[in-house]
């Protein structure tokens, strides 16, 4: 039936109890697994598809330990107790096909531990779930300039990662449905509690089946194989983690642009506007949005070479990137751009009228790190909590 | 003649209705004025050139009182939404001490609440009512 048996890979073996007598097949560590994961992925999926972006953190941490998780369950596929091993559920192709088509007549073979369905959702959860990882990675350090890709991963490389997350989250949620199904139907085809059976460990070990006893988990060859690759991952996680953000680019600190620009709002960072805009602003400051903001010519000019020469152009970042693009009819308003508009249309206009933030424009409000032109999902903090909930993580 | 006057007019002025919180370089930017303007300094004057309502500026802000807050002591906000601490000296004591930036705000405030700049005359005025309160 399957490739392997116990002798062959050196597992030590029990000797048979009596057929059909409930033994555990599901050892503490596919237990602890299975469990943990189901925790994980549901933060993930709850903060990835409900929570507000300043929730950003738990499902990137969710999504670390999916991580974790991950490598764990491939060394145990190795080290771990008989039924854990990757040796005791890979089934050929015409094993597979055999038992698929006895379970649509309604008789499937019991196996004690994966039958060939469930192992087969049991690789496509790994894929789906490493994938899902990888592609998270690229949009936490692709978009938002954050994690251990931040270093690597442009903005358009992280923004087209991010449709892949996404669609591989909705596929997520169909494999989880049939995996549910799956484990409900052979419950009641087999007529054993499949899901307790995770809980407690202990499955019927009938006749029918041809897996040998479970042989002993070997958790200190686990562990070593664990910690040689914490630390090369770890090694190669800070090398990473350690590199600057690509899409950042470092700009000199400029005393007279803050003290300039900053006296009747926050002095807007350079990223925010095209050198086109800025060059606009700067030559008509007597007339600045109905009001006089005019400067000497000498103070005038310098500011204006400082602001083009780091203006959106210049940096890779999700604002930069998105409010490059002005709005026709007013290039010289961050706050007419498409993305801003699109991105604040779930706040009501009480909301920027009140009287802790004043304007649209007092982006350092909401955005405690405005001066910095990252605007972190994480830094976002309405004063007023009057945003509507529609507004999620997710981009529009 | 008359100028030669007005150090020692700005001097007294001072003394008698500068409040101890003017510091040297308070005194020095209104003697600045002072020296530049046709009669002593009337706090009066002052607070009606900060409390009327002018035309000739631009719509958004007819008076000074549209940013600095109803009266000398209140917190004001600009337009777009930042705060502006109080234009009364005795409530934010750093005011009125840097010549080249009450210059600039003056030639900025006037221009957006007058439409013009402002006379030696009126910033003198304005400086001895804020400094007064
Ligand atoms: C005298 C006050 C004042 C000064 C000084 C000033 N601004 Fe402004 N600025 C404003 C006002 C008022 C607005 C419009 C606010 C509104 O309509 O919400 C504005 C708006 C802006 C906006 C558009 C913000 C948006 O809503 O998208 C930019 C960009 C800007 N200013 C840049 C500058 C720069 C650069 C300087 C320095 C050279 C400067 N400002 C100095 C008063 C000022
Ligand atoms: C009233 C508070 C408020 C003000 C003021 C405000 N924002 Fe926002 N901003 C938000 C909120 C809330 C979000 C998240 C919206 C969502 O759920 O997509 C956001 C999202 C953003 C984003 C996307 C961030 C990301 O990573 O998803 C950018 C960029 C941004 N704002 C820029 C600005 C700029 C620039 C200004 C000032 C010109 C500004 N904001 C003013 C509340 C504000
Ligand atoms: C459009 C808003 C606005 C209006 C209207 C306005 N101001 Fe101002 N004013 C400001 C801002 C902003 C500052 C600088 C912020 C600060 O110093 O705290 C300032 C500063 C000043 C200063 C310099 C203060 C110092 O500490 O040196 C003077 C003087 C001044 N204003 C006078 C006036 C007068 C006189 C008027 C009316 C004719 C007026 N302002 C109207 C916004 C305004």
């Amino acid at each position: 039936m399957h490739g392997t048996n116990a002798a062959d890979s050196g597992i030590a073996t029990r000797p048979d109890r009596k057929a059909s007598a409930k033994t555990v097949v599901w050892d503490i560590g596919v237990r602890g697994f299975h469990w943990s994961l189901v925790v994980v992925v549901a933060t993930a999926a709850a903060t990835g598809f409900l929570a507000p972006e300043w929730w950003l953190d738990i499902h990137v941490w969710a999504g670390y330990a999916v991580g974790i998780l991950i490598v764990f369950r491939v060394v145990w596929a190795f080290y771990g107790s008989f039924h854990a091993r990757l040796s005791s559920f890979l089934f050929s192709p015409n094993d597979t096909l055999r038992y698929l088509r006895a379970l649509l007549r309604g008789k499937p073979q019991h196996f004690t531990g994966h039958n060939p369905a469930g192992a087969l959702m049991v690789f496509a959860l790994f894929v789906l779930l490493s994938a899902l990882l990888v592609s998270g990675l690229m949009v936490l350090g692709g978009q938002e300039n954050q994690g251990m890709l931040s270093g690597i991963v442009a903005y358009d490389a992280g923004h087209g990662a991010r449709v892949f997350h996404e669609l591989l989250s909705i596929l997520l949620l169909f494999l989880i449905g049939a995996h549910i199904l799956g484990v409900v139907a052979e419950s009641l085809l087999c007529k054993e509690n499949l899901a307790g059976a995770m809980l407690t460990g202990r499955k019927n070990r009938r006749s029918a089946s041809t897996h040998p006893v479970p042989g002993t988990a070997s958790p200190r060859r686990a562990l070593l194989a664990i910690a040689v690759i914490a630390a090369a991952g770890g090694t190669a996680i800070s090398a990473l983690a350690r590199m600057p953000a690509s899409g950042l680019v470092e700009m000199p600190g400029n005393a007279v642009y803050l003290a300039e620009c900053g006296d009747c709002h926050h002095a807007y960072h350079p990223s925010l506007l095209p050198a086109s805009s800025w060059r606009r602003i700067m030559t008509g400051l007597p007339d600045h949005f109905g009001e006089d903001a005019s400067l000497g010519r000498q103070t005038a000019r310098e500011l204006a070479t400082y602001l083009a020469a780091y203006a959106a152009e210049r940096w890779d970042t999700e604002a930069a990137n998105n409010l490059r693009r002005v709005a026709a009819r007013d290039p010289l308003r961050i706050t007419a751009a498409p993305y801003w508009t699109a991105r604040h249309k779930d706040i009501a206009k009480a909301v920027f009228a009140g009287k802790t933030i004043g304007s649209k424009g007092n982006c350092i409000a909401c955005h405690a790190d405005a001066a910095t032109g990252r605007f972190d999902d994480q830094m976002i903090a309405v004063p007023e909590k009057q945003i509507s909930q529609k507004a999620t993580w997710r981009q529009q | 003649m008359k100028l030669s006057f007005a150090p020692l007019a700005a001097a007294l002025f001072l003394t008698a209705i500068a409040p101890a919180s003017a510091g040297p370089d308070q005194d020095s930017v209104l003697t600045y004025f002072q020296q530049r303007a046709d009669s002593a300094a009337s706090p009066e004057r002052g607070k009606s050139l900060f409390e009327a309502r002018h035309g000739g500026g631009k719509p958004q802000t007819p008076s000074c009182t549209s940013c600095h807050g109803g009266t000398p002591s209140e917190t004001g906000k600009t337009r777009a939404g930042k705060e502006i601490a109080p234009m009364a000296l005795s409530r934010t004591p750093q005011r009125f001490s840097d010549l080249k930036k009450v210059e600039k705000w003056f030639r900025r405030n006037c221009n957006s609440v007058l439409g013009r700049e402002c006379t030696a005359q009126e910033k003198s005025d304005f400086l001895a009512f804020m400094m007064s309160q």
